[in-house]
């Protein structure tokens, strides 16, 4: 059963994201939800075969955040693309912020030293750092509509 | 302050290391990136936080146009069929016809035309 679902997202995620941009009142059958899960797994296929092939051909080994957008723009998805790219550069800027505080000492902030794990891996189990950051809002409604 | 929306997006979702990093687990989405194929050796630590939001937004718009066709169905319970329906009428979702096909989903429905 594991297994089954390892090439899936989790339901409950995707129903999350499902139910967030309906109306209050919709209801989402399960078959629907599982459905979704799949056409998600077979659009990170998908993008990531595209992006993939690009990094072979210029010989690279891996792919980054800019092989994704490249990937998105050209299977069609140029409204995700250029969302993606402004994420992508305020994902790099944060991380920029973090090595360099990080750099400069953590004296200040005990918990960001111990925090510090590595972002490469793609694990993320830091705190918020105390940059002049957004305030925290509930509810995601923090998404650029592609129009 | 679109931005600023999508910066605390990282972050509410983000950093708070407990309930994980983003809406979508990003070791889940690594080994769906790496099944993709044999050529898929390195993945950066960004790419899977991209796709997150990549997701997302896909997620969104193929929810939004399953939504018009349960709608046109005068119905308020998204069926998989309204997918299968979004599917095939949105060109850019072409990869997904077997996907929803294999679902069982009837495409015996005349699709309803959208324009993307």
């Amino acid at each position: 059963m594991v297994d089954e679902q390892d090439h899936l997202l989790p339901i409950a995620n995707v129903g999350r994201i499902m139910k967030q941009i309906l109306p209050p009142r919709a209801k989402i059958s399960k078959e629907a939800k599982e459905t979704m899960q799949e056409c998600a797994s077979e659009f990170i296929s998908f993008v990531t075969g595209e992006a993939s092939d690009k990094c072979q051909k210029e010989n690279r080994k891996t792919v980054n955040g800019d092989d994704i957008c490249w990937a998105l723009s050209a299977l069609g998805f140029d409204d995700y693309a250029e969302a993606i790219l402004r994420y992508l550069h305020k994902y790099r800027e944060f991380e920029r912020e973090r090595a360099n505080q990080n750099k400069v000492g953590g004296s200040q902030d005990k918990d960001e030293a111990s925090n510090c794990k590595c972002i490469q891996a793609g694990k993320q189990s830091v705190i918020p750092p105390p940059l002049e950051c957004r305030v925290i809002e509930k509810g995601n409604s923090s998404l650029t509509r592609p129009s | 302050m679109r931005q600023a929306g999508m910066y605390s997006g990282i972050l509410n979702g983000g950093m708070s290391g407990r309930t994980g990093p983003h809406l979508l687990p990003l070791a889940r989405i690594k080994k769906i990136m790496k099944r993709s194929g044999e050529d898929v050796k390195m993945i950066s630590g960004e790419a899977p936080i991209i796709f997150s939001k990549a997701c997302e937004l896909f997620i969104e718009e193929l929810t939004q146009r399953s939504w018009k066709v349960t709608l046109q169905g005068k119905r308020r319970t998204l069926h998989k069929e309204d997918v299968a329906s979004a599917v095939i009428a949105t060109d850019v979702f072409d990869f997904l016809v077997n996907v929803v096909s294999e679902s069982g989903a009837n495409s015996e429905d005349t699709p309803v035309v959208m324009e993307r």
